[in-house]
């Protein structure tokens, strides 16, 4: 039988790691849980502005390009791994939650996200690989809470959304696991910064997002062009009281890359950088700072409190380190940088697995005991810990150079 | 701060200050304290300027600063540090390396005389007594309070409770708010007649001996007229 290799996650990890596979003729298929392969990093956009800064986005979507048009990967969206055991391969238990829109009838028009009443219920994907480009939320979608609205399902010129599909139960088998479940950003709601409280405070997850959907910097209250924006790093990382001791590595060079193309397309835009130090990680890094530090303020002092003030705007008090005295001063977005965490529901897969999880609650690549590694089990991408795009991707080649040796290919 | 301009790197001692257990050393200098304190600014004080000389071991430029002493402790730092450093905490502890007769003014001889005297006041027992009557008559005067008196030193009572010197000075007012509630209870409590003093000043000097001395002379009350339930308010 043909080798068959299961990767769990289709961030740009698991997306590698399968191009890698695929290229020496091993079948792939890929189990990805949300509606949209890509990961987090298909959500980001390109920071070029007069050069390229090296963010890596833009090879996310040519992973991903490569990935939907290859015929030896296939990808699961929607999909989890419910249950393995192992002989001498694999035998998986998968369950695929229910397909409203049928991909084969689709065409991408749009219509069901327009007309549909509830805020959140259709959603977009990122990519032009996202096929279908619209998901139905099973959290949102009135439907299915109380089978009280069938609007998207009748306005579809295509008949391609029947609201009635079952979950299936699904069931696989594979030589090898590649484990590339990747992180979850820290939730900042326990952060004294008013996160899901004021309109206008967002995590740079969200900048991320409204640069690849809008092109511009909106404020959420007025959806008018952001003027004054601080960025406040570190946010959920090197905290202790959190136990989280790690730098998340990518956000300091996330952010000001973002705030450099603010300030190319939005030239008026006061931007402001609030940090404790900056982590310059990456050969690249140099590419851009000496420009940004002209267009950036950078303050080396993380803020305190922020209260919300007239016309929707935040007051920001914080030390200034020349005068060393508090200053207050008004913006009309804060931008949280959130760290990385393991990635949620991590202790049930690893479990699962047999994988091991490292103190911090990261997954292990050299814990004690057999490295689940020489059972099958291997690990790509940000499930071990903080890294970048490149850094993934370099994790995901590793990987799948030992997975051809344990394979023996 | 009285530091000097230059301070050589030969000077710097970093175990130092290594036994004490407010985790100083795990400082990230985020500054977040520094943006949180109130007192941020007066005079130049900077919560993580002052961690900083404490992991660096600047014990005589930190001792001789009066930082540590425009410093509330109200430990809204604390509250936020993301490294638990228990900064407020570290700062009491500079303030007890100072020669106590170096401590600020008005702290220092409000508890000089608390130790000398049972209260900061250096207030005599009689008028001391003489007050808390004046205050008990007054209240008696009101509807409702018909035959109200103050139970001092009584043995046996359900609540003792401390005086905060200032009810006994400027804010006598503020003493009838609690008895009237006492009175309303219907319950059954007891001032001491010495050192009868709430404030604890010690807790501000960094003075531990003089903290526990204040202390312990609350719960001699407490064994001696056997009363189980302490009203602190102090
Ligand atoms: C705000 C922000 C900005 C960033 N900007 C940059 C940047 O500019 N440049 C850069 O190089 N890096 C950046 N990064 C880092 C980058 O996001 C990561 O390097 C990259 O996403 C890691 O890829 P991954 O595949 O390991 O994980 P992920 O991208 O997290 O992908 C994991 C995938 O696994 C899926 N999954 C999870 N659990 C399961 C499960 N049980 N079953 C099935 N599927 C599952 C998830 O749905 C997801 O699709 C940024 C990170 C953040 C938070
Ligand atoms: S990369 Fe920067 S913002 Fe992110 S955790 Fe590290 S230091 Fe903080
Ligand atoms: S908040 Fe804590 S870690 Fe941050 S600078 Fe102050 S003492 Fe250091």
């Amino acid at each position: 039988m043909a080798n068959k290799v299961l990767v769990i996650g289709s961030g740009v990890a698991g997306l590698s790691a399968a191009c890698e596979l695929a290229a020496l003729d091993i079948d792939v298929e890929i189990v990805e849980q949300s509606d949209f392969p890509g990961g987090h990093a298909i959500q980001y956009t390109c920071k070029a502005t007069d050069t390229c800064v090296k963010c890596g986005a833009c090879m996310v979507e040519e992973k991903l390009d490569r990935v939907v048009n290859h015929p030896k990967i296939k990808v699961m969206t929607g999909t989890r791994v419910q249950d393995v055991s192992k002989s001498d391969d694999f035998s998986l238990k998968l369950v695929k939650k229910p397909l409203f829109i049928d991909p084969e009838k689709c065409t991408n028009c749009g219509v069901c996200f327009e007309k549909c009443p509830e805020k959140g219920a259709v959603v977009k994907g990122f990519s032009r690989n996202h096929s279908p480009f619209y998901a139905i939320s099973e959290d949102k979608c009135l439907y299915l809470k109380d089978r009280s609205c069938t609007i998207c399902q009748e306005a579809c010129p295509e008949k391609a959304i029947d609201l009635n599909v079952p979950e299936e139960a699904k069931s696989t088998r594979a030589d090898a696991v590649i484990l590339a479940t990747g992180f979850t950003p820290f939730n900042p709601v326990s952060k004294p910064y008013g996160y899901g409280e004021f309109r206008n405070v967002v995590t740079n997850l969200e900048l991320e997002r409204m640069l690849r959907t809008d092109g511009r910097v909106l404020k959420p209250s007025t959806g008018t062009e952001a003027e004054n924006i601080a960025f406040i790093q570190c946010v959920g990382s090197r905290d202790a009281k959190l136990n989280h001791l790690w730098c998340s590595k990518v956000c300091c060079g996330s952010a000001l890359r973002m705030a450099g193309l603010v300030k190319a397309r939005q030239p008026g835009t006061q931007l402001t950088f609030f940090y404790m130090d900056v982590q310059t990680f990456g050969r690249d890094f140099d590419v851009f700072y000496a420009k940004v530090r002209k267009d950036v303020r950078l303050i080396r002092a993380i803020p305190g409190d922020i209260y919300p003030v007239a016309g929707d705007r935040l007051q920001v008090t914080f030390l200034d380190n020349v005068s060393s005295e508090t200053m207050q001063e008004e913006f009309d977005l804060v931008v949280l940088s959130v760290g990385m965490t393991p990635c949620r529901g991590l202790q049930e897969t690893a479990e699962t697995l047999q994988v091991q999880l490292a103190e911090t609650g990261f997954a292990e690549k050299d814990g004690q005991g057999t490295p689940a590694s020489e059972k099958g089990v291997f690990l790509a991408g940000a499930v071990t810990g903080p890294m970048s795009i490149p850094e993934s991707i370099a994790s995901a080649g590793n990987t799948a150079f030992e997975v051809v040796k344990y394979l023996g290919v | 701060m009285a530091a000097r301009d230059i301070i050589h790197m030969n000077e710097l001692d970093h175990t130092r200050f290594k036994s004490w257990g407010f985790s100083q050393d795990f400082c990230v200098t985020c500054g977040l304290c520094s943006s949180s304190c109130p007192a941020t600014g007066i005079d130049g004080f900077d919560p993580r300027k002052l961690i900083r000389m404490l992991s660096l071991g600047l014990e005589n430029e930190v001792v001789a600063s009066r930082w540590p002493w425009i410093c509330t402790l109200c430990a809204k730092c604390e509250n936020v540090c993301p490294m638990e450093i228990d900064i407020a905490d570290a700062v009491r502890r500079v303030r007890s390396l100072r020669d106590r007769d170096k401590v600020p003014g008005i702290i220092h001889k409000g508890l000089e005389a608390a130790l000398e005297t049972g209260n900061n006041l250096r207030l005599p027992k009689d008028d001391y007594v003489f007050i808390l009557e004046d205050v008990a008559e007054e209240i008696a005067e009101e509807p409702g309070y018909e035959g109200f008196t103050v139970p001092i030193d009584k043995k046996g009572a359900n609540i003792l409770t401390t005086i905060h010197n200032k009810l006994v000075n400027t804010h006598t007012e503020d003493l009838k708010h609690w008895w009237r509630i006492f009175h309303a209870a219907k319950e059954d409590w007891t001032v001491p007649s010495e050192n009868w003093e709430g404030t604890n000043w010690a807790y501000f000097t960094g003075d531990d001996e003089a903290m526990k001395i204040m202390t312990g002379r609350i719960v001699d009350h407490m064994h001696k007229l056997e009363v189980k339930t302490l009203m602190w308010p102090e």
